[in-house]
């Protein structure tokens, strides 16, 4: 028999609208949008927003005709990822095992809290606890599978608590749309109902067979993730495979200078990353996003290195080669992939060693004051405000 | 047109030249072959707008006359037909059919005006050598060129010539090659870098006998002649680093170990280094060589000891195994000595015993151990 499992997601509410109204309590109670002004999209809204219709990942210009006197703002940009640590580290003091899956969401594995307390006891505790500890609102599921959880999560929402008990799994499912299970999105779910699933329910009374055949190969595990079975493996030992930056534009560019300009700025600011992650890359990848949002992305393996000046030099030489002269620029990327830990090889005609000290100290410079302080004369940029 | 050739001696001289063919190319006429017949000789021609190679046979032919015969399906065919004299029938509008035993085969050509013209050998300085000299100079240095299309310059070989000898010099920053012959003498004092893919032709082909080859070059373009065939490369326009400076003069440390022992226990321990980095780290001390190499991600682990002779303080100092065993392979003879100073100076190796007329020395850089 398998041990039951216990799974607790929590997911902080519209954490970067709740970060920003924690910075500047006047916001609250308001609609409340994150995210670039111009041209970006709508990275988090406030739960009034909501009401407009607004939802995250629609561009800001919809978001603004549906609720002009909504406020932007992304002032609190480097705030996001100091909260998120300080939840993390929270979590990580009080539960066995985590996996962050992403800057605003985490599983747990809270198994065996039983013998010891209350595992519903505990892990409203520890939401509690954080609330207290953040000031800011979080939600979160427990249930004996991560999708169920996560599930959960979403029904607590605003700021609750959803505990979904063993053996009760069906009962909480089966009356939900099929849009609300874990990976269902808008074609899959077009899909499925035209074939007459539009409840978990139905999608649990249909024979396997038949929803593999409508669902393809995810559909064994759509039908039993509809039977309340799902993984509860927690991947705590999580690899990052690349590390990468791009930029929206606020309009279109065609001037080279520029995108040079941002290409030092976007490759500057990933090597810090890897730096800190004491990691060498071996592969750099550009993506340039044209005004009509076809991509192209190419890549090159290099020698393995974190050294700003043949990082840049790669991804000038990348974006050189694969930039259609005078086709406007929506968007840029740098990607690092091939990423190992530091071995530096040394080489017989630059003194690596010595330009290494040199981005080491300006890494310090950014621990110490900021990352935003120091930077390549090249990339620096006008001040807007 | 019209002309028999021998089906086997014709594919013989095309594999020497069919390497410059690029698979995807963007003009469409340099995946042909330039067949020109000229008075029972055939001269075919390929290349890459770089590089251009040349071969000659002796065939059948009344009249004379050219045309592009497309390489891929020509060199299909013909490694799927049996020896035997096969004719070839070009019409005006350059459409090909090739009669066999078997049957006959019908290809388009193209109009040979339009292949690209060759460079021509004017103001050139020539010099002499022997084709094994040349091979060999290639198969020791050519390994240790660069990749790296941003330093151009290390992506070829680099020749120095003078009255006294010929010396070739590769580099990928991480290591570097030079590789001396007396045995061979130029007019003039000159230097020029030649890229890496006619090298790798060169070996394919030439052989490494003594035959005698005359090679000529000008300030753009190499030009290689072995009796028919020919080969003539665009030189890479770029100045090689300055390599004289990084070569240490007195790297105080010498160890002595047999090289195929050595070069086994290095294969066998980079089998459980980190597959990115190779690292695989020497402990010297006494006359005990100490190899170790760990991938942390997969838990693997591997250490080996063998003896050697060292006259050095204890040392432990970290190098990329595939560099070192490749250095080993150029290296002839029995036994090398490696000259060491400090973890985080370069390493020379060297054949402990050379033959008079070359001279091999190679340097490796170390890996950055981590603190």
């Amino acid at each position: 028999m398998f041990q039951k499992r216990y799974i607790a997601h929590f997911d902080l509410d519209s954490f970067f609208v709740s970060v920003e109204i924690l910075n500047n309590p006047s916001l609250k109670g308001k609609p409340v949008l994150v995210g670039g002004y111009e041209r970006g999209v709508v990275a988090a809204c406030s739960y009034e927003a909501r009401k407009f219709g607004i939802h995250s990942a629609m561009p800001m210009k919809k978001a603004l005709q549906l609720c002009p006197h909504a406020i932007v703002t992304n002032s609190s940009r480097g705030e996001y990822s100091k909260y998120s640590r300080i939840v993390t580290e929270i979590i990580h003091e009080k539960v066995p095992a985590f996996e962050k899956a992403s800057i605003d969401e985490f599983y747990c594995d809270m198994t065996g809290m039983d013998k010891f307390f209350g595992v519903s006891h505990y892990t409203r505790e520890l939401r509690e606890y954080i609330i207290k500890e953040t000031g800011l609102p979080i939600s979160c599921g427990l249930g004996s599978a991560k999708f169920i959880a996560k599930m959960a999560t979403n029904e607590a929402k605003p700021n609750g608590f959803l505990e979904i008990p063993h053996g009760r799994e069906t009962d909480f499912l089966w009356p939900l749309g099929i849009e609300k299970i874990n990976g269902v999105g808008k074609q899959t779910e077009q899909h499925l109902k035209t074939f007459g699933l539009y409840k978990i329910e139905d999608i649990a009374r249909t024979p396997k067979e038949l929803i593999e055949k409508y669902a393809g190969k995810w559909g064994e595990s759509l039908w039993n993730k509809a039977h309340g079975r799902g993984s509860a493996e927690i991947e705590t030992g999580w690899e990052q495979k690349s590390m990468s930056h791009e930029n929206t534009f606020d309009k279109d560019y065609t001037d080279i200078a520029f995108l040079h300009k941002e290409i030092v700025r976007l490759t500057e600011k990933t090597a810090y990353g890897l730096r800190e992650d004491e990691k060498l890359t071996g592969c750099v990848t550009i993506k340039i996003k044209y005004s009509d949002f076809e991509v192209s992305s190419r890549q090159e393996t290099i020698d393995y290195t974190a050294l700003d000046d043949q990082l840049i030099a790669k991804a000038k030489d990348l974006f050189n080669k694969s930039y259609q002269k005078g086709r406007p620029v929506r968007l840029i990327g740098v990607r690092f992939s091939q990423l190992i830990p530091f071995t530096m090889q040394m080489s017989l005609f630059d003194n690596n060693i010595s330009k290494l000290n040199l981005y080491k100290a300006v890494d310090n410079i950014k621990n110490q004051f900021g990352s935003e302080l120091v930077s390549k004369a090249s990339s620096l940029r006008k001040k807007t405000k | 047109m019209k002309f028999i050739v021998s089906s086997s001696s014709l594919l013989k001289q095309l594999q020497h030249i069919s390497g410059v063919i690029n698979a995807n190319t963007v003009l469409p006429i340099l995946e042909d072959f330039l067949f020109e017949v000229e008075k029972n000789k055939l001269t075919v021609v390929a290349t890459d707008l770089e590089t251009v190679m040349r071969i000659q046979l002796d065939i059948e032919a009344k009249d004379s006359g050219k045309v592009c015969i497309p390489a891929k399906i020509l060199l299909d065919s013909l490694k799927n037909i049996p020896d035997q004299p096969l004719t070839f029938n070009i019409d005006k509008n350059f459409a090909i059919e090739i009669t066999s035993d078997n049957g006959k085969y019908k290809v388009m050509g193209e109009n040979p005006d339009n292949f690209p013209k060759e460079p021509v050998s004017d103001d050139t300085t020539s010099f002499t050598v022997t084709a094994s000299a040349l091979i060999t100079a290639i198969n020791k240095t050519l390994f240790a060129t660069s990749t790296d299309d941003l330093r151009p310059a290390m992506t070829g070989v680099f020749f120095e010539l003078d009255k006294k000898g010929m010396q070739c010099v590769a580099t990928d920053a991480h290591r570097l090659v030079r590789y001396k012959r007396k045995d061979v003498s130029c007019p003039k004092s000159d230097t020029f870098i030649v890229p890496r893919k006619p090298l790798n032709l060169l070996k394919t082909a030439i052989p490494g006998n003594g035959d005698e080859l005359t090679i000529s070059y000008n300030s753009n373009h190499l030009f290689v002649k072995h009796g028919t065939t020919q080969m003539s490369c665009r030189l890479i326009d770029a100045r090689f680093p300055d390599y004289k400076v990084v070569i240490p003069a007195d790297n105080p440390y010498r160890l002595t170990v047999n090289k195929s022992d050595f070069q086994s226990a290095l294969r066998r321990v980079s089998i459980f280094s980190n597959k990115s980095t190779n690292q695989v780290a020497l402990n010297i001390s006494g006359s005990e060589l100490q190899l170790a190499a760990q991938d942390v991600d997969f838990s693997f682990e591997g250490t080996e000891r063998m003896k050697c002779q060292y006259n050095g303080e204890d040392l432990m100092i970290a190098f990329n195994a595939k560099f070192l065993i490749e250095m080993l392979n150029a290296a002839d003879g029995d036994e090398v000595n490696v000259e060491l100073s400090t973890p985080t100076k370069a390493g020379l190796i060297k054949p402990t015993d050379q033959d008079e007329e070359e001279e091999l020395l190679m340097l490796v850089m170390p890996l950055m151990l981590n603190q």
